[in-house]
């Protein structure tokens, strides 16, 4: 019993390792072993049922996010069907912001973390790339709440994207190229002038009754 | 010095004007004296009768022409040679009329003054570099200041605070409201407000306190009479942060924006704690809560300026300003309001209003600022000479200075302390030492002090010279006095810096951590600023940001991408913060945003513009920007054509976007849909022409037409940029749609086809805005057709599309409608040459050059749809009516043939020679004849023989145009109308 315990233990730490919190490293550990005894697994439906999401252009793919294995800190493919507390901490992982003393290496290393997040949710099919029309399909559901704006405005405005992207990326192309779609490094090129690391967070000041509410009503 | 000479300069040639324009101004005129120039009378009329109309007519607009009209008889001397015109004395023709102009004069001259003194400033890159505006300015009106006293021993102007808070300051802070940006102002309110609020309060009672502290312990003055109350209020008064010379400063120094934002914003928000001086000490003034209530009325009515869209910037600079004066009416923070009603305006009223007004606002309010705020530089400096106004005490000015920096920075670093246990983005030390070296007092300290009352404020006298001094200290001994390379070279500064940085770290074994680095790099920099005053010079804040490298703002436009994700962003943000149950910050702002979306905006908003969302903006604005980048590479970029699509079967390359359409050629398949299609295959040569057309055609401008000469004070013409702007983008949209298209061909199956017709009719319909203004000579509706055509035809044969573009046109224009005018028009005789010539000689419709240039425009006819099948109709028709919307009616003298004229190869060689003589008429007609033919009937492949086509040779009196016809007609098949079209 005694090596499970410490199995168990040794776990959550990971966990909160790899989730930043290693201020109360041992605090923490226990608090997330409680949580996550406590708290029970949800699916994709609970989530999509959050009223306040209910207004959100793209809450599909960010339900999908939190299913995505590849948000996970492993190196999984594939999507969960449920997830519990601890992916749930992974996936919010990707949102925490940055202290005055983080390092310029750890804010870049937070950076690229980000920016795979963001990578991720845009390739849908995993293949490294996102095509045109995965960036048609992410505009068209941006713009699927401001009303008038049809398909063909989505499309051209996703076009007008992917072609600057790829005049960006690879400037001088030889005639018979194609460019075959956003690959992480070209992402990460375009979103260059981003401060990712100081607007791509959330501060989870009052983290208190109110989250404990809501993982109940993933239930 | 320069200026003041100009200044003289210009004053001496005004007053030389008058006289120098006089002796050809005698005569029947009033001479120049006069406001309205009088109508040169007609040299019949009785000069009697003139006489008593003019005066009448002079003496409305104001004093000034009656007066001289009434002194005319005075001055008989000054009659000139014309007898007629002495009845009573004549008229003076100059005279020194100086109290009349005297305000507006001197207004004038002062502008003018300020506007040179920036230009001169500006001439030289360098020393701008080094040497803020501000103190220039200062400086210069220390100048001005003294020689106004010298010459006249009594200080003539003065910054009156009426004038300041009524004219100066709004015209400033409404260009700071209007384009602040609010989502950075609002996503830092907490910090602002906490600086704004909690920080001036501090300023102000720990300046007070101590000032009183002192006076005590007797280090100032006894002759300063003042007690608690008076020094609180005076800490009040000096503690604010002043926006004038904030934005002057850091808009010149450009530290990045979250910085700015934050100091801008304290010293906007601050206003509203600071004291109204007039009453007596009442540390509160009111707070922001009317601000509301003046935007909203002004806002809804930009709505409705669509028609009259020549007022529309007013609208915009009344609703500011009102808000600006109902606020100092309830004696309520009128900064604040306005602000917040700048905000507001920039929101909702600049999305109602056009382009070019907004372009009118831009410009009108920053040349207002800015010369709102060089004038309030110079008076400053002109203030500060007038010794009557205020006395000096040493002690209660230095101490002021050393209170305000000390308190300013404990300030600040204190509050940084607790907002950065909030805050997302830590402000870090650097940008404390911006922020606290940013405490700049100016003209709102130095209006307020002078508004006092002197008979509460004993001191007012020292106050005011206190006042002046730190104005000065901070404006210009924060920033560098004098050009700072000679004295303190940069690099040389930094150099130390981090020679001194290096001992500190090998000295106390540091890692050179980077924060701690800086902070060593603090500490020498206090060092540095506490060394005395006369080294200290260099050290000012511009040269301060550049070496600490506090992070500079760019100027550069987001790429489209990066407006993709930012509200990407702000969705995902949203979402995860709803799905962790956290009501935070962007839950807010979502539902603010709904909020706004749905009711605000709506209110607010004209329908048509409310709908689009400003990625749909940026969208149009880029496509614009890399549209002129095309035409300026050459036309040789990159297109959708190369971007992968994975459901296109097989991908070919297509080296050149103008090779599109061979490619399409070459691989099209067999079957052809479209009914318009002439199986002829061009001879290699006509091929190469074609190619060399397109590339002609869409690399170069067209040629300017003539220019529409029309004034009219409600409308403005067209400009020529704007023009250029369409034409960039419609080209640019046009190959888009091409590449895009010529990729369907593919995917599409012909059943799909109608259903994607109708999408991009829909695009084009969107895109097709910015022609509509095209007249009907622009070679625009090439364009158009072209794309409606190429739409409709997307099943068709591919090689179609190549002639498409030159093609279509004539078959538009060519309408049954016109013929009925044209016949008579022929009979009888009345053509105008261009009309004359007959059925395009076949060549022509080969050679896309020439029938493209000056094309008529598409003319389209009801009867026109008759040839398209059922299933396109529906289509067809929406794209027409598109179409004739933009076009004007055709040219009526137009002759055009009934019987669609046929070109043929063959013909064109005989035409050939007679096409050079007639070169100018061909020109219309050409194209107007030309069309593919279309329905069953045009579908016979082979070019009917030439002469086939009687029926038009009828109409032209001229014999070689005759023959031409009678040879080019087309063959009896083709007789109905619209089943014409020979392909060009």
């Amino acid at each position: 019993m005694g090596a499970s315990q410490a199995r168990t233990e040794h776990k959550y730490q990971d966990l909160a390792d790899k989730t930043g919190l290693k201020k109360k490293r041992a605090l923490t550990s226990i608090c997330f072993m409680i949580m996550d005894f406590l708290l029970p697994h949800c699916s994709r439906e609970n989530l999509d049922s959050i009223p306040a999401l209910a207004n959100n252009p793209i809450r599909k793919q960010i339900v999908e996010a939190f299913f995505d294995k590849r948000n996970q800190h492993q190196d999984e493919v594939g999507s969960f069907e449920e997830i519990g507390f601890e992916q749930f901490l992974m996936v919010m992982s990707h949102f925490r912001p940055p202290t005055l003393k983080t390092t310029e290496e750890e804010k870049e290393a937070m950076r690229k973390e980000k920016l795979r997040f963001l990578f991720n949710m845009h390739d849908t099919d995993n293949d490294g790339t996102i095509t045109l029309a995965e960036y048609r399909k992410v505009v068209e559901e941006l713009l699927s709440k401001s009303g008038a704006i049809g398909q063909e405005a989505a499309k051209a405005i996703a076009d007008a994207a992917m072609l600057e992207v790829a005049s960006t990326n690879v400037p001088h192309m030889a005639p018979d190229d194609f460019y075959e779609g956003i690959t992480f490094e070209h992402f990460e090129q375009i979103l260059k002038g981003l401060e990712m690391e100081s607007r791509m967070h959330i501060r989870f000041l009052d983290v208190d009754t109110t989250t404990m509410h809501c993982g109940k009503s993933f239930s | 010095m320069l200026p003041f000479g100009l200044l003289l300069l210009s004053v001496v040639a005004a007053a030389d004007l008058p006289g120098s324009a006089a002796p050809p101004l005698r005569g029947p005129r009033l001479g120049s004296s006069a406001p309205v120039p009088a109508a040169p009378p007609p040299p019949s009329a009785p000069p009697l009768l003139l006489l008593p109309q003019s005066r009448e007519e002079y003496g409305a607009p104001g004093v000034a022409s009656a007066r001289s009209a009434a002194e005319e008889p005075a001055g008989p001397g000054q009659e000139e040679e014309g007898g007629q015109h002495h009845h009573g004395g004549g008229y003076r023709v100059v005279q020194w009329e100086w109290s009349y102009v005297q305000t507006p004069y001197i207004i004038a001259i002062w502008l003018l003054v300020a506007s040179v003194a920036k230009i001169l400033f500006h001439f030289s890159q360098r020393f701008t570099t080094v040497v803020p505006e501000s103190c220039m300015l200062i400086l210069l009106g220390l100048v001005l200041g003294g020689v106004v006293l010298i010459a006249s021993k009594k200080q003539l102007y003065q910054l009156e605070p009426a004038l300041f808070f009524l004219f100066l300051l709004p015209t400033i802070v409404g260009d700071a409201g209007y384009f602040m940006p609010a989502r950075l102002f609002f996503d830092n309110l907490g910090a602002i407000l906490t600086y704004a609020v909690v920080g001036t309060l501090w300023n102000a009672f720990c300046t007070g306190f101590c000032l009183y502290a002192a006076k005590l312990l007797g280090v100032i003055d006894e002759r300063v009479q003042a007690d608690l109350m008076d020094f609180l209020l005076f800490g009040a008064l000096i503690s604010a942060v002043d926006p004038v010379a904030v934005l002057a400063v850091f808009e010149e120094v450009h530290v990045n924006d979250m910085l700015f934002i934050i100091v801008f914003g304290e010293s906007l928000l601050n206003d509203a704690v600071t004291v109204p001086p007039s009453s007596s000490s009442v540390v509160h003034r009111g707070d922001s809560g009317g601000f509301g209530v003046c935007c909203h009325p002004g806002l809804h009515h930009s709505r409705f300026t669509k028609k009259v869209r020549i007022i529309e910037p007013l609208f915009v600079f009344l609703l500011v300003y009102l808000a600006y004066l109902t606020a100092e009416l309830f004696s309520l923070s009128a900064i604040l309001s306005m602000t917040f009603c700048g905000i507001g305006a920039n929101k909702y009223v600049e999305a109602n209003i056009s382009q070019k007004s907004r372009t009118t606002v831009k410009y009108t309010m920053k040349t207002l600022a800015s010369i709102a705020e060089t004038i309030i530089f110079i008076f400053l400096g002109i203030s500060a000479v007038d010794k009557s106004k205020w006395a000096w005490d040493t002690g209660l000015v230095s101490c002021t200075l050393i209170f305000i920096f000390v308190f300013r920075a404990a300030g600040v670093i204190g509050q940084t302390w607790v907002l950065n246990r909030f805050r997302l983005v830590p402000l870090d030390r650097i940008d404390q030492v911006v922020m606290s070296y940013g405490g700049l007092r100016g003209a709102v300290a130095f209006a307020l002090v002078v508004l006092l009352d002197g008979e509460q404020v004993k001191a007012k006298d020292y106050f005011v010279a206190t006042t002046i001094v730190v104005v000065f200290f901070t404006v210009m001994f924060q920033f560098p006095p004098f050009s700072l390379h000679q004295l303190f070279d940069l690099t040389n500064l930094s150099d130390f810096v981090s020679e001194v940085n290096r001992v500190l770290i090998w000295k106390f074994n540091l890692q050179s951590d980077l924060v701690q680095v800086r902070f060593l790099s603090d500490v020498t920099l206090s060092a540095v600023a506490a060394m005395p005053a006369g080294k200290r010079e260099g050290l000012t804040i511009k040269p301060l940001v550049k070496w600490l490298k506090v992070p500079r703002s760019t100027s550069r436009k987001p790429t489209i991408n990066e407006e993709i994700h930012e509200r990407a962003f702000d969705h995902i943000l949203t979402a995860v913060e709803d799905i962790a149950g956290l009501q935070g910050y962007h839950h807010w702002r979502d539902k603010w945003e709904q909020f706004d979306k749905n009711y605000l905006s709506k209110l607010l908003l004209r329908k048509s513009v409310y709908r689009k969302s400003e990625l749909w903006e940026a969208y149009q604005k880029i496509n614009i920007r890399d549209a002129i980048s095309v035409i300026d590479q050459g036309g040789n970029v990159l297109t959708s054509a190369r971007l992968s699509l994975p459901s296109m079967a097989s991908r070919a390359s297509f080296p050149e976007v103008t090779n599109v359409t061979n490619y399409l050629r070459e691989n099209g398949s067999g079957v052809c849909l479209d009914l318009q299609v002439i199986d002829n295959v061009p001879g290699a040569k006509v091929e190469e022409d074609t190619e060399t057309h397109h590339v002609l055609a869409e690399n170069l401008y067209k040629p300017r037409r003539r220019y529409q000469s029309h004034y009219s004070r409600h409308f403005m013409p067209l400009g020529e940029k704007e023009r250029q702007d369409r034409e960039v983008f419609q080209r640019n949209m046009k190959s888009r749609m091409e590449t895009f298209k010529s990729t369907r061909h593919k995917r599409h199956k012909k059943e799909r086809s109608l259903k994607k017709r109708r999408g991009s009719d829909v695009k084009e319909d969107g895109s097709d805005k910015p022609r509509r203004n095209v007249s009907w000579q622009d070679k625009n509706p090439v364009v158009v057709p072209v794309e409606s055509e190429e739409d409709k035809g997307e099943h068709s044969d591919p090689e179609k599309e190549e002639d498409v573009g030159i093609t279509f046109i004539a078959r538009k224009t060519e309408t049954p409608k016109q013929r009925p005018k044209s016949v008579p028009a022929a009979l009888d005789g009345s053509q105008s040459p261009s009309a004359d010539p007959p059925s395009p000689p076949s060549g022509d419709s080969h050679l896309p050059w020439k029938g493209s240039v000056g094309s008529p425009p598409p003319c389209v006819s009801v009867e026109a749809t008759k040839i398209i099948p059922v299933d396109l109709q529906q289509a067809w028709n929406q794209s027409i009516s598109s179409l004739e919307s933009i076009s004007s009616p055709p040219a009526p003298t137009e002759p055009v043939h009934p019987r669609g004229s046929f070109c043929f190869p063959e013909k064109k060689k005989e035409e050939e020679e007679e096409e050079e003589e007639a070169a100018l008429q061909e020109i219309q007609p050409l194209m107007s004849t030309l069309r593919p033919p279309r329905g069953p009937a045009a579908r016979r492949p082979p070019p009917p023989p030439p002469g086939s086509g009687p029926a038009p040779s009828g109409r032209r009196r001229n014999p070689c145009v005759y023959l031409r016809s009678l040879v080019m007609a087309p063959p009896p098949g083709s007789g109905e109308p619209h089943s014409r079209g020979p392909t060009q």
